[in-house]
């Protein structure tokens, strides 16, 4: 896969969500007073689980659909009062947006029609995307792996200096989920702001710099991933006296599981204070590892927290 | 806006339809000067030429079908989302299609016109009868075919933006045009609408002739009939662009 080449260094833009709020036919509270920032050079992961407000969220930004309350701009400007968006902000929302008689390059020739751009400009992105040998295939012989590329070759062709990508992943086989994350990587290095959801953290936690969590149409976190993981460090220690180990580092605000015949599990202690402590009691220790906690199990504890808080309180009003 | 027209134009020359339907045109227009000429009681008198060239208008329904799939395949393929993150104005989306379809009218127009002229003229000439092109009844005849299947296309483009869903808006659309119109004619009372409804409209933009019609209906005047039909263009494309405005695209 080639590198992607862009003709001109873009112009940062910031995503701000202030207090956005959906409520569909008066009463389904798609998305809930929901706030955050997007920050230009960086990659965003917008999470949440499906059903979650991601998608209706990112048409709020990109002025598909008008909020209840609140509002969402792009570099300081409403969606819609930009001149000629597609040389902004550049989106590639579900994947079959095309229509099925029309090949890709044709497909992304309206585009640059529409946008002012040079036609080569879409034979450029799709060599980015990889689709040049399908660029004279109609549309409807597309995998779900090749629309998506599709889908990003035309949020790619104005250039833009902000990207929003719902679910991109989706329908890519794990290659192409590779190349995705280094062609994210790359876009945000050159100083773009790219805000891409998924409803699988896998997905995008190697290559996010922040994610933003959304559950039932509310922010759960936002954060950097260093943030988000801090103090939630888990360490694992193996040793022949387990009963003497326990006994060395049990203090107040220290939990302990065992986890195996000669395992524990320790929350709320860094790893030097445990072998510290085991040292200190002259027990043996075969194994002192730090667990860190992966956000995966973060995304699940987060989403599922939100989920029995619901369901205690009841639906919000 | 210039953009978004070739745009639209692009749109149409990227999918096969505009060809079959141009292939029926061809047929149509070709077929009812056949229909005209042939039998034995068909046209033989000059006067009988600028009726023959109006029957061309009836290539309007396929310029109509056109301007509903300009819009219902844009909902169907989901392409009214990349069309609106490019363009959010949507009065702009649908002024772009309105132009577009009322050109894309006067050039099938032009096909079934020549078609017919091809036919015809040497035919009518063997026949020995004059196609007098100076004579202002034939001219009006030709213009009216172009006035009628231009405005047809953006007919279709707002009942398309109304109804959105494609299959539905080709089917009630023409029901509307060559099902129900007729029916009209024959219940008293109601018959009285019918110089308004499009197919009287666009009667009364090319006919030549008498304007009765049938037990006390006569066709409107040629302005009248361009001004009822464009109200039968704008506004339904109007209230479609407005009702889709206001609508959120998920």
């Amino acid at each position: 896969m080639t590198e992607p080449v862009h003709a001109s260094p873009p112009t940062p833009g910031r995503i701000v969500v202030s207090e956005l709020t959906k409520i569909f036919g008066g009463k389904v509270r798609a998305v809930d007073r929901l706030s955050f920032t997007v920050e230009p050079g960086s990659v965003t992961g917008f999470l949440g689980p499906n059903g979650a407000g991601k998608t209706t969220t990112l048409r709020m930004v990109l002025g598909l659909v008008r909020p209840t309350a609140g509002y969402a701009t792009i570099g300081g400007q409403p969606y819609r009062h930009l001149g000629t968006p597609s040389r902004f902000v550049g989106a590639a929302l579900e994947s079959s947006s095309c229509h099925p008689a029309r090949t890709a390059r044709n497909h992304l020739r309206i585009m640059c029609v529409v946008a002012g751009l040079p036609e080569q400009r879409a034979d450029a992105v799709l060599e980015m995307v990889g689709l040049r040998d399908a660029a004279k295939r109609k549309v409807r012989g597309y995998s779900m792996g090749m629309r998506q590329r599709l889908g990003l070759a035309a949020a790619l062709l104005g250039d833009p200096a902000v990207l929003v990508l719902d679910e991109p992943a989706n329908g890519l086989d794990p290659d192409g989920i590779r190349w995705l994350r280094g062609l994210l990587r790359h876009l945000a290095n050159e100083g773009r702001t790219v805000l891409v959801s998924s409803h699988q953290l896998n997905e995008v936690e190697e290559v996010a710099d922040r994610v933003v969590i959304l559950n039932h149409g509310k922010l759960v976190q936002q954060g950097s991933i260093a943030e988000l993981t801090a103090g939630t460090d888990r360490v694992v220690v193996r040793s022949p006296r387990l009963d003497a180990l326990h006994a060395a580092i049990a203090q107040d605000g220290v939990r302990i599981e065992q986890v195996g015949p000669d395992a524990l599990r320790v929350h709320g202690l860094a790893v030097e204070q445990v072998g510290h402590l085991s040292f200190a009691a002259g027990v043996e220790l075969h194994e002192l590892t730090a667990q860190r906690s992966d956000l995966e199990e973060l995304f699940f504890a987060l989403t599922t927290e939100a989920a029995a808080e619901t369901a205690v309180q009841g639906e919000p009003e | 806006m210039i953009r978004l027209i070739r745009a639209e134009f692009l749109k149409l020359r990227t999918t096969q339809v505009w060809f079959w339907l141009l292939m029926a045109t061809i047929a149509v227009s070709g077929l009812l000067i056949v229909a005209q000429i042939a039998p034995s009681d068909g046209v033989r008198r000059a006067d009988q030429v600028p009726d023959m060239f109006a029957s061309s208008s009836t290539v309007d329904i396929v310029v109509f079908v056109l301007g509903v799939l300009a819009v219902t395949t844009e909902f169907r393929y989901q392409t009214i989302t990349p069309a609106v993150l490019q363009t959010p104005s949507r009065w702009a989306i649908v002024t772009a299609k309105m132009i577009t379809y009322a050109i894309v009218g006067v050039i099938y127009a032009l096909v079934a016109v020549v078609t017919q002229l091809a036919v015809a003229v040497p035919w009518l000439d063997a026949k020995n009868v004059d196609v007098e092109f100076g004579n202002g009844a034939v001219q009006h005849s030709i213009i009216g075919v172009f006035a009628v299947v231009a405005l047809y296309g953006i007919v279709g483009l707002g009942v398309g933006a109304l109804l959105r869903n494609q299959i539905v808006a080709v089917v009630v659309g023409l029901l509307f045009l060559l099902v129900l119109e007729n029916v009209t004619l024959a219940i008293p009372g109601v018959r009285h609408a019918w110089p308004y409804l499009p197919n009287g409209a666009s009667a009364a933009i090319i006919n030549t002739g008498d304007t009765h019609v049938t037990d006390g209906v006569y066709l409107i005047s040629t302005a009248g009939g361009v001004l009822v039909l464009v109200l039968w263009a704008v506004i339904p494309a109007i209230a479609g662009a407005a009702f889709t405005m206001n609508r959120d695209i998920t």
